[in-house]
C-alpha cells in the first residue's frame, strides 16, 4: 500500500489502452464502435478470453520501449447486464455501482436526457439496453488498419456465434439505421485530420493528469489540480491521485474507490460513460449569427466566450481579445515547425522546450485573476466543467485547497466525432461526438458534472442558467429556446454584462451506456469464469 | 440563543397523536389516529397550493408524522416514544422580539388557515379543548421543543420583503434582457416605465405570490395601476 506522497507504479501492461494515454495522441484518428449480445454464457466467456488475448494495454510505445504504436487498437468494455450474462457470481455482481447496475437510460432524469434527448430518439441500437453487453472499440490511424481490425473481431465472432451476437442499429451518415457499429472519425481539413468538432472548436485539450502517469511530467500543468502557487508555473499544480481514474489505488480522498469484489475484479479497471452526442449545428451557427452581430466582440468573440477558448483552443481568460488568440496561434504553429526543421541535437531541444512552453498555454491556468469572469464567463463550458479552483470564489482558505470542490469531478475525456456536416446551416443529419468519460466513480464524477454544473448553475451563483453549448435548455411556450448566458463585463469598466438569452438546445444525446472497462487480468478472470468473491 | 437566527425563528413542536383509531364505517377498514394524520399530509403533498402558503411570513414550513426514533450506530437502537408525534416545524419571520413574534406568528396561522390546523391537529392528545387563537398559540407553545442548533437558510427580512425582493430580481432580469443594448433616453424611459409598474418600495403590490414558483403564475398586485401602465412584457421567462 502506498503512503501519501510516495509515487504511483502502475502495470500499464494491465490497463486497457487509452486510459493512462490519450489514443488521439498518437494519430488514430478514425474508430469504430461495435455492440455486442451475449445470448450463452459460455460462448460468451470465450469470446472474451479470445478478446482478452488481443486487447491494447497501456504499454508505451517507441522511444525507450520495446513496443511499436500498432496500426489498430482494440478494446473491451462490459455492460451491467453483459456482467451477468457473463455469469458473474451475484455476489460480485452487487458490489458494482448502482448507478452503473441501473445504466445510462436509468440514470435519464439525472442526466438531463429528455425532449429531443429522450431514449425514444435514440439509434435503435441503443433503445434495448438489456441486450448491450458487450462494446468493443477499435482506433485506427486509417481507415484500412479500422477495416483490418474490424475483420478480426468479425472472425472471432463468428467462432462463438453459438452465444454472440453483433448487435445492427446503429444511424450512418447515408440514413441507414440498421447498421453493425458506429463509425468515427477526426474531422478532415484538407485532407488532414484535426482536432475540432462540428462547431468548429478544437476539442480535447484539458485531461487529467494523475500520479502513475509520469511520461510526460510537465502534463502537470492544467492536468493536474491547483495548488495555492502561480497556476502557470509547475508549482501551481500536483498530480491528482490515480485512484480517481483507476479502481485500486487511493483517490483525492485518500481512501480506496468503491469498487467490484474481488479486488482483482476491480484493480486497473474503470467506469466508462459512452454517449453519442448528435450536434445542432445549423441552430448553433443561426443563433451565433444573429446574436454575434449584437454582443459588442462580434460573433467569433460571442463563440469564444460560450467555450472559454477561442475556436483555436487559446483560452480566453489568457488571451482575451481575438487578435491575441491569433497571434498565440501563430507562435504555437511556427514553434511547432521550428522543430520538425531543427536537426537533431542541442538546438532542437531548445526548440521542443520552446514549443512546450507555448503549449502550455493552452492548460496552464485558472481563473484567479478573473474570478468576476470579464476574461472568461463563469458560465463559459470549459469553467463549469473544469472550474479550476474558481469555486473558492476568492475567498483565500474557504477549504483545504482552491480545488476541494473539484477535485473529486475530474473526468477523463476520449472519444471523436462522427459523421460531417454538409449543410452548415442545417441540424438534421448524422454529426456529432461520441464521447466517453473514464473515472472511477460515474455518480461522483461524470453525472454531478452533468446534473450541478452543465445543467444547472447554482455552485456557480447563476441560478438556473445551463452550460451554453451542452445545456439541456428547454423551449418557452412561445417555441423558442430558454437557455441564458451572462457573459460579464470588468468591474468598474464602464460597459453592462452581455445578456444571451433565447438559446435552444444545441446539443441531443442520440443513444449511450455505462461500462466497464476491466484490466487484463479481470478480463481473464471473466473470461475463464474464474471469479471468486469469497 | 435557541430557536432564533437574527430576527428568523425556527420552530420546532412536537404534539402527541392519540392512541386509538378512528371508528369504523361501513366498508372501510378503520385507520389509527397516526396512520390517518398522515394519510392528511399526503393528500397536501397533492394540492396545487399549499394552505400554508397564506400564512403571513412563513419562510418554509414541514409537517410530518413522527413514530419512533431509531438511532443507527453500534449498538443500533430504536427508541420507542410514548405515541406518534405530530412534528410541525416552521422556518419563519418573527422580528427582534422573538417571543412575541412566534405568538403573532401562530395567530396568524390560526386565522387564515384555520380550517387545516384543525383538520391535521384533529386527533392530537388534548386538541379537543383548542377553540380560539390564544389557545392554539398555548397549545403550540406547550408542545414546542428547543431548537439549539438553528440555521436559516434565507435572509431574515420580513416575508413580504423577500417575495417582493425576488419578484423585483425576477422582472429585472427580464426587463435587462429585453432592454439590453438600448441607449441612454430610450433605456431611461422605459426604465422609468419598468419603475412605475413594479413599485419597487410599494410590497403590497405587484410582487410575489407566496408559494408560487414561476414568474408567470406569481405576480399578484392587489392594486393594480391603470390599464395603459400595464405593458406586461414577454421573451424570457424564467
Amino acid at each position: 500500500m502506498s503512503t501519501p506522497g510516495s509515487p504511483v507504479t502502475l502495470d500499464l501492461h494491465d490497463i486497457q489502452g487509452n486510459i493512462v494515454k490519450a489514443y488521439s495522441r498518437y494519430d488514430y484518428s478514425h474508430a469504430r464502435y461495435v455492440l455486442f449480445e451475449i445470448t450463452d454464457g459460455q460462448a460468451g466467456r470465450g469470446f472474451i478470453a479470445t478478446l482478452a488475448e488481443r486487447v491494447t494495454t497501456s504499454a508505451p510505445w517507441g522511444r525507450g520501449s520495446t513496443e511499436e504504436r500498432p496500426e489498430s487498437t482494440l478494446n473491451v468494455a462490459l455492460t451491467f447486464a453483459g456482467l451477468r450474462m457473463l455469469g458473474l457470481p451475484q455476489a460480485s455482481l452487487l458490489t458494482f455501482s448502482p448507478e452503473f447496475a441501473t445504466g445510462m437510460r436509468g440514470r435519464g432524469a439525472i442526466l438531463g436526457d429528455d425532449g429531443p434527448s429522450g431514449p425514444e430518439r435514440w439509434d435503435p441500437v441503443w433503445r434495448k439496453p438489456h441486450r448491450i453487453h458487450v462494446l468493443i472499440t477499435i482506433n485506427g490511424v486509417s481507415r484500412d488498419a479500422i477495416e483490418t481490425a474490424y475483420a478480426f473481431v468479425t472472425d472471432i465472432t463468428g467462432r462463438y456465434r453459438a452465444g454472440v451476437r453483433c448487435l445492427t442499429g446503429h444511424r450512418d451518415p447515408e440514413g441507414r439505421n440498421d447498421m453493425p457499429y458506429q463509425a468515427a472519425s477526426a474531422i478532415e481539413i484538407d485532407g488532414k485530420p484535426t482536432p475540432k468538432e462540428h462547431f468548429g472548436y478544437t476539442d480535447g485539450i484539458g485531461n487529467p493528469y494523475f500520479k502513475g502517469t509520469g511520461e510526460h511530467p510537465e502534463n502537470v500543468l492544467g492536468g493536474g489540480k491547483v495548488t495555492r502557487r502561480d497556476a502557470t508555473t509547475r508549482a501551481g499544480w500536483e498530480p491528482l491521485e490515480t485512484g480517481e481514474f483507476l479502481l485500486g489505488y487511493k483517490d483525492e480522498a485518500q481512501e480506496f474507490p468503491e469498487a467490484p469484489m474481488p479486488p482483482l475484479l476491480g484493480r486497473n479497471g474503470t467506469y466508462m460513460v459512452y454517449r453519442k452526442l448528435h450536434q445542432n449545428v445549423g441552430s448553433f451557427n443561426r443563433y451565433l449569427d444573429a446574436v454575434g452581430t449584437e454582443y459588442p466582440g462580434g460573433k467569433e468573440a460571442l463563440a469564444a466566450k460560450f467555450a472559454g477558448r477561442w475556436r483555436n483552443g487559446a483560452p480566453v481568460t489568457t488571451f482575451p481579445t481575438e487578435a491575441e488568440a491569433e497571434a498565440f496561434a501563430q507562435q504555437w504553429m511556427a514553434a511547432k515547425l521550428k522543430i520538425q526543421q531543427t536537426p537533431k541535437g542541442p538546438a532542437r531541444e531548445e526548440a521542443k522546450a520552446a514549443f512546450a512552453q507555448l503549449n502550455a498555454k493552452f492548460v496552464a491556468f485558472d481563473y484567479s485573476k478573473d474570478l468576476p469572469g470579464a476574461g472568461c464567463p463563469v458560465g463559459a463550458h470549459i469553467r463549469r466543467t473544469n472550474p479550476r479552483g474558481s469555486l473558492e470564489f476568492g475567498e483565500a482558505f474557504a477549504f483545504d485547497t482552491r480545488g476541494a470542490l473539484t477535485n473529486r469531478r475530474r473526468i477523463l475525456r476520449r472519444g471523436l466525432p462522427y459523421g460531417s456536416v454538409v449543410d452548415p446551416q442545417d441540424d438534421t443529419g448524422e454529426h456529432g461526438i461520441v464521447f466517453m468519460a473514464l473515472g472511477a466513480n460515474i455518480r461522483r464524477q461524470f453525472e454531478f458534472v452533468q446534473q450541478q454544473w452543465v445543467n444547472y448553475g447554482n455552485d456557480f451563483r447563476l441560478g438556473n442558467d445551463r452550460d451554453p453549448i451542452i445545456g439541456n435548455h428547454g423551449t418557452t411556450p412561445e417555441g423558442k429556446g430558454d437557455g441564458r448566458m451572462t457573459i460579464e463585463a470588468e468591474p468598474g469598466g464602464g460597459r453592462p454584462p452581455f445578456l444571451c438569452g433565447g438559446m435552444p438546445r444545441f446539443v441531443e444525446t442520440r443513444g449511450g451506456e455505462y461500462f466497464f472497462v476491466p484490466s487484463i487480468t479481470a478480463l481473464r478472470l471473466i473470461g475463464e469464469g474464474m471469479v471468486d468473491p469469497t | 440563543m435557541p430557536n432564533e437566527a437574527g430576527r428568523a425563528y425556527g420552530l420546532t413542536a412536537l404534539c402527541p397523536i392519540k392512541h386509538g383509531a378512528e371508528a369504523p364505517q361501513p366498508g372501510k377498514p378503520a385507520r389509527s389516529f397516526a396512520a390517518r394524520t398522515r394519510d392528511l399530509l399526503q393528500d397536501l403533498n397533492e394540492a396545487a397550493e399549499s394552505p400554508m402558503a397564506c400564512v403571513p411570513n412563513t419562510y418554509l414550513c414541514r409537517f410530518l408524522v413522527l413514530d419512533n426514533v431509531a438511532y443507527q450506530g453500534d449498538p443500533a437502537k430504536l427508541d420507542r416514544l410514548r405515541s406518534s408525534y405530530l412534528v410541525f416545524v416552521a422556518d419563519l419571520h418573527a422580528g427582534k422580539k422573538s417571543e412575541e413574534g412566534l405568538r403573532r406568528y401562530l395567530e396568524g396561522m390560526w386565522e387564515h388557515a384555520e380550517p387545516t390546523v384543525r383538520s391535521l391537529w384533529e386527533h392530537c392528545v388534548g386538541f379537543d379543548t383548542v377553540s380560539s387563537s390564544d389557545a392554539f398559540v398555548r397549545y403550540v407553545k406547550r408542545c414546542q421543543v428547543e431548537n439549539t442548533l438553528y440555521f436559516n437558510g434565507s435572509t431574515d427580512e420580513p416575508l413580504a420583503e423577500q417575495l417582493k425582493n425576488l419578484y423585483l430580481k425576477q422582472e429585472f432580469s427580464r426587463f435587462a434582457f429585453e432592454h439590453q443594448g438600448k441607449k441612454g433616453a430610450e433605456l431611461q424611459a422605459a426604465f422609468g416605465q419598468f419603475l412605475t409598474r413594479t413599485r419597487p418600495h410599494d410590497l403590497s403590490g405587484p410582487t410575489w405570490k407566496p408559494g408560487a414558483r414561476t414568474l408567470d403564475d406569481a405576480v399578484i398586485d392587489p392594486n393594480p395601476p391603470p390599464q395603459y401602465l400595464r405593458s406586461v412584457p414577454t421573451g424570457a421567462s424564467r
